[in-house]
């Protein structure tokens, strides 16, 4: 792994992530990943908030239109992060924060896909929030906060 | 271009700061505050978090405003308001902290400058939203279309929430002079 992370992260595309004077170079792929982060997490609270009894006005069936949301905030943040990722990645890949960070990812695209599944699928019954969906959407929250706090120490924590 | 840039307050020189900061940043507030090491990162952290509650809550609203997922009751489309007030409140307290402590990374900042007037440009918008047509929300049945001014208050919001968090988070490279 050494190698191949080291050599990401003196490629020419690095090189000009990080090197680079221009505004379109580290900090407009930061801000794209912010502005990532605002859609998934936003949609992720939203979804979440509903579930645990937040705007029981909004019918259950019309929450299922947020996910395209999620999905749309996680892609932008995918190939943001990854960009991001290459510029310094043999640093990076054993920052202990940044695996943090990953993991409660990971686990969170996880537990929205069950969300999803549970809550929102074929066979789900749209009139009762079972109290395992309610856990999972607490988890949500607190897995999507954890990788936000995570992702901001990332700077400060080397 | 320096990657770190953002990560901590920049070093400064008292004899080239506009007076305001230099006063503001001699205070005994901004210099004890400035020397308690983990309030910068918790309160960014805090920041984050605020944005993506006001970011969620109000841009469900305003997606509902744009005439977006119709069969919500435009009321009950509301219930995240109260989410997106405490995401604002999180981060104008966290936003001032950091001005308190760093003015001078604000004052001459047009990134900084920016992003208050989108600040205030969403206010006024959500006001006016209020003050005039928001009355008419109520009279709006389900699977109701909405009136065009109710897309253009819409609009206008979620574009003015995403420009906040651009010229945010371009701050420390934008219009800073260096």
């Amino acid at each position: 792994m050494g190698p191949f992370l080291h050599a990401l992260q003196n490629s020419a595309f690095s090189a000009w992530v990080v090197g680079s004077d221009s505004i379109w170079a580290y900090p407009m792929i930061l801000t794209m990943h912010t502005i990532g982060l605002g859609i998934v997490v936003g949609a992720a609270i939203v979804i979440d908030l509903r579930l645990l009894g937040v705007g029981p006005g909004i019918p259950l069936e019309e929450v299922r239109r947020v996910f395209p949301i999620f999905w749309l905030g996680f892609t932008i943040n995918l190939i943001s992060g990854v960009m991001l990722f290459i510029s310094e990645a043999a640093d990076k890949a054993t920052q202990p924060v940044f695996l943090l960070k990953l993991g409660l990812i990971i686990i969170g695209v996880a537990v929205t896909a069950r969300i999803r599944r549970m809550a929102f699928g074929d066979r789900a019954s749209l009139s009762l929030i079972p109290s395992a969906v309610r856990r999972l959407a607490m988890s949500s929250l607190v897995l999507w906060g954890g990788a936000i706090v995570a992702g901001r120490l990332m700077a400060y924590l080397k | 271009m320096n990657v770190e840039a953002d990560l901590k307050v920049r070093p400064y020189d008292a004899r080239i700061m506009d007076p305001f900061s230099a006063w503001l940043e001699a205070t005994r507030i901004s210099t004890v505050m400035r020397d308690t090491t983990w309030l910068w990162p918790a309160c960014e952290s805090i920041h984050f978090i605020g944005l993506a509650l006001l970011i969620g809550g109000a841009g469900y609203f305003d997606l509902r405003l744009l005439g977006f997922m119709r069969r919500v009751p435009m009321a009950a489309a509301k219930a995240f308001m109260p989410w997106a007030i405490m995401g604002f409140a999180m981060n104008f307290m966290t936003g001032t902290l950091f001005f308190v402590m760093a003015p001078h990374m604000y004052v001459p900042s047009a990134a900084w400058w920016a992003k208050v007037f989108f600040i205030v440009v969403a206010g006024l918008n959500a006001m006016l939203f209020e003050t005039t047509l928001g009355t008419r929300v109520l009279l709006l049945g389900p699977n109701e279309d909405t009136p065009m001014s109710f897309k253009i208050v819409g609009g206008v919001s979620l574009f003015s929430w995403f420009a906040v968090l651009f010229f945010g988070r371009m701050l420390p490279y934008i219009g800073t002079g260096n």
